[in-house]
């Protein structure tokens, strides 16, 4: 087998095409449906990375995968000749069987493979096979009629031929573009004047010329189809290549047609001949390609920036020991150095922490991928899930450029697959309810993303029926949740959050779409390792938008260090919304729970050291940090705060994982290990109706 | 002596004095009986917990720490003494005594100051990863065999955790099943 590394390669590589093959797929799709013809480029693209994914599925021995792709190619590849047509069918198999070659990749990954994924696989290509052949012979042959000389024509790959049928039954004209080019250059010049026909039409074949220049140019003959008018691409290329016209643009073809006068200018001293010893072929395959790679990208295990991300966080706290050190030279009395070496190493020490900030900087950028990547992943279920579902779906995504670190972009696919899905099987009603209740039968669902400050805020909405507080509070007290007492003083949006709690879901029939038995506790829960907070936007009748609110990156966050009991805790900045100090008399119980006001606001008020079980000290005031969001705020009571600093976190051993409350550790200037709080889950764990900590 | 005596019979080796071939052709001798007996003792860490020694197999102890700086984790289970950064890996440190009801109440350790001189932090590893046993004194390396170990006596005690009882001489090391310890 492969040794581990150059399969790891591999699956990168392939992960990559098959990434780029969806997405085009999906764009095939909807040119589709745009009643426009597809792309040929888009076409080809298509096919042939498809090819190199079974060339390479092929050279690591993996033989369901190749088998897979080469069916994938075949049909492709009918397709971009003409033989097959794109249906519903072809672009659904097509779509299930990069679903499927996701799926083995993915156990080649693990090193795994069950029987499920290889039947599958197999069907899929027995499926694939059958639609290739579906191919329907060409009927009379157009390219005979233009009157063609055989000899360019045989000269043609089919694909070519192909194309020059298409162009022809278009009734385009056809032109014959010939251009002498230096020996030197000619390969820059025949690219630039290829760029210059694209606009215009469609380059069909490009033939070294049965002209040839003197010895040290080279001439090529461009079969150029185009409904440009012939003066406008005579001014295009402006010298750079003489035009000639091909004969007439081909009538339809089913109209009468005397054999089209093939008005081939002067009588080009055709037949043209390949010449023995280099076939025409040879030269073009040059000029494409050059084996410089087209991408300035490199490819990067992300278990190495994480590497590079621990040496910044370690540079860091180097850093701050040398300012401390370049601040006690700064107190009076201390004379440790000379005035100028202390104001020399102040400076120094500045700069370095620029740099560093600069690195620091650099190697976030580093991890961030856009969010396009999962982004067309969800477009390509949620396609597959709207037809099964039968209802009628404009699904709308926007803001994929947004970037965020490829660790939560990574971790974001399960929950927001969860909530699309949820949209699409509760929120949004059949077509026929929707036209009852003046909708339009079209339901729309939104993804979309932006950036705001150092935050990346994600919707996840519909325009469905909305939730249903009334039905929510019923199954909450039926699950034994919450009481009834409990709920009659709870608003609507306290209502709506009961929806998160574990062990809710409002379907009492489990469907095969949103079923499966994970809760929204569970995207919850998803989303609070990832320090990211969510939020529910429901109103009857119109709709319902989950929104997701989501740091930049995970490796390096700003804290605020503060302390309690003598224990000194870490708090990410991004959960707190400010910080008061109030007295002590200045507290307030009800119902025995003590609350605190902000600008006529009254917040639970929870003492950090009492949920944690540690000793109190008797404080006549204390710092409050309000976190949360929206309306579900809390005030957190701490003894002191220490101050800011950029912390990396350190996830705790798998053995301390679920302690609730605490995200991580991290380690400050005296390598003593700091517990960072996870505010979701302490504020969770506390305002939970039924808590008894407090 | 014995420390020698291996030294001492390689010098006097003889080559010609090598038996092997012709065991293997004598008729009545059996294979499997000529390396039973053979087993080889394994590697132990022997380490004192109130008075008591208990020992690990040598094969889950990846280091032995002096007692670092300790941060409690709140609401952690009672047997876990904190947090300790080891080149920035952040291991759970926990501590046996509980578990093995030889005290009451688990300490509170916050450093080295807390503790005896002599206290070190066991960082062993098992299916879970790594974590630290707090110890009171490291008694050193023992070879035990492994087919003469002891099952522990019924005491009417909590011992789940005890794989066995080993003896050298006079001493009485209490075997630990690292993954169950820690459970």
């Amino acid at each position: 087998m492969a040794p581990p590394r150059a399969l790891s390669d591999f699956v990168a590589e392939a992960t990559e095409i098959l990434e780029t093959l969806g997405r085009d797929v999906l764009a095939l799709d909807e040119s589709r449906t745009a009643q426009r013809e597809p792309d040929p480029d888009l076409l080809n693209g298509i096919f042939r990375a498809a090819h190199s994914l079974k060339g390479l599925a092929s050279m690591f021995g993996l033989e369901l995968l190749s088998r897979l792709a080469h069916r994938v190619e075949d049909v492709l590849d009918a397709l971009r000749l003409g033989k097959v047509g794109l249906d519903d069918a072809l672009v659904d198999t097509l779509i299930d069987a990069l679903d499927s070659l996701n799926a083995l990749l993915a156990e080649t990954a693990n090193e795994t493979s069950t029987p499920e994924a290889a039947t599958r696989s197999e069907q899929l290509a027995e499926r694939l096979r059958v639609l290739g052949e579906g191919a329907a012979a060409p009927s009379a042959d157009v390219l005979d009629q233009i009157g063609l000389d055989p000899s360019i024509r045989a000269v043609f790959t089919e694909y070519e031929e192909h194309r020059l049928r298409e162009n022809v039954k278009k009734g385009v004209r056809l032109y014959k573009v010939r251009a002498v080019f230096s020996l030197n250059d000619f390969d820059q010049r025949l690219g630039a004047l290829n760029a210059t026909l694209k606009p215009l039409g469609e380059v069909i074949s490009t033939l070294p010329s049965s002209q040839p220049g003197d010895e040290t140019s080279i001439a090529f003959d461009l079969i150029f189809g185009s409904s440009t008018l012939e003066p406008k691409i005579v001014d295009a290329i402006a010298g750079a290549a003489s035009l000639e016209s091909l004969g007439k643009p081909s009538p339809p073809p089913s109209a009468p047609s005397p054999r089209v006068p093939v008005d081939m200018g002067t009588p080009v001293p055709l037949p043209l001949r390949p010449l023995p010893s280099a076939p025409p072929i040879a030269p073009r395959g040059v000029i494409e390609q050059s084996l410089r790679s087209l991408s300035q990208t490199v490819r990067v295990d992300i278990s190495r920036l994480d590497g590079l991300m621990n040496i910044v966080g370690e540079l860091l706290l180097i850093r701050s020991n040398l300012q401390r050190l370049s601040e006690t030279t700064k107190v009076p009395g201390v004379t440790v150095m000379p005035k100028a070496w202390s104001q020399e190493l102040q400076r120094e020490s500045r700069a370095l922490e620029r740099k560093l900030d600069e690195l620091q900087q650099g190697v976030l950028d580093a991890r961030m991928v856009p969010l396009v990547q999962v982004f067309d992943k969800l477009a390509r279920l949620m396609r597959r899930l709207v037809r099964e579902s039968g209802k009628q779906v404009d699904f709308e995504v926007a803001g994929g450029d947004v970037e965020l670190d490829k660790l939560i972009v990574e971790e974001l696919s399960d929950p927001l697959m969860h909530l699309l899905r949820n949209a699409l099987d509760h929120g949004i009603e059949l077509p026929d309810a929707r036209e009852a209740q003046g909708k339009p039968r079209k339901a729309k669902i939104r993804l979309t993303a932006r950036a705001q400050g150092n935050q990346v805020v994600i919707e996840v909405g519909d325009d469905g029926n909305g939730m249903d507080e009334a039905r929510i509070r019923q199954v909450a007290i039926e699950r034994g949740l919450v009481t009834g007492s409990q709920t009659d003083e709870m608003e609507r949006r306290d209502l709506l959050n009961l929806v998160f709690l574990p062990g809710f879901s409002t379907r009492t029939d489990v469907s095969e779409l949103s079923g499966r038995g994970v809760g929204l506790d569970v995207v919850k829960t998803n989303l609070a390792r990832l320090s990211g907070l969510i939020d529910i936007d429901s109103r009857r009748r119109r709709g319902t938008t989950f929104v997701l609110t989501l740091p930049l990156t995970l490796a390096i966050i700003r804290a605020l260090m503060v302390e309690a009991s003598g224990r000194t805790y870490a708090v990410p900045l991004n959960s707190v919304l400010e910080i008061v100090s109030v007295r002590s008399d200045e507290l307030q119980t009800i119902e025995r729970r003590e609350v605190i006001e902000v600008r006529e606001h009254t917040l639970p008020f929870i003492r950090l050291s009492r949920v944690f079980g540690l000793p109190e000290k008797p404080l006549d005031r204390h710092f409050v940090i309000i976190v949360g969001l929206a309306q579900q705020r809390f005030g957190l009571a701490v003894d002191s705060l220490l101050g800011q600093h950029d912390i990396v976190t350190k996830p705790l051993s798998a053995r301390l994982r679920h302690i609730p409350g605490i995200s991580g550790a991290t380690e400050l200037g005296d390598r003593r290990a700091v517990l960072v709080l996870d505010v979701s889950a302490l504020m969770e764990d506390v305002l939970r109706p039924q808590s008894a900590v407090i | 002596m014995s420390r020698f005596q291996e030294q001492l019979d390689r010098f006097f080796y003889d080559a010609d004095e090598a038996v092997g071939p012709f065991l293997e052709l004598a008729p009545e001798v059996d294979p499997l009986q000529t390396s039973a007996p053979q087993e080889t003792p394994e590697d132990f860490l022997a380490f004192v917990l109130e008075g008591e020694t208990y020992a690990v197999p040598i094969t889950h102890v990846r280091e032995i720490l002096k007692v670092p700086a300790l941060t409690e984790v709140p609401r952690a289970p009672l047997n876990i003494l904190g947090v300790m950064n080891v080149r920035g890996d952040m291991l759970p440190v926990y501590d046996l005594k509980k578990r093995l009801q030889l005290v009451e109440q688990v300490p509170v350790v916050g450093s080295a100051a807390d503790v005896p001189r002599s206290a070190r932090v066991v960082l062993v590893h098992d299916a879970q990863g790594p974590a630290g046993i707090f110890v009171d004194r490291i008694e050193g390396v023992v070879k035990l065999v492994l087919s003469r170990l002891e099952v522990a006596p019924n005491l009417g005690l909590e011992r789940n955790c005890i794989a066995g009882l080993g003896r050298k001489g006079d001493a009485l090391f209490i075997l630990i099943d690292v993954g169950l310890a820690l459970a």
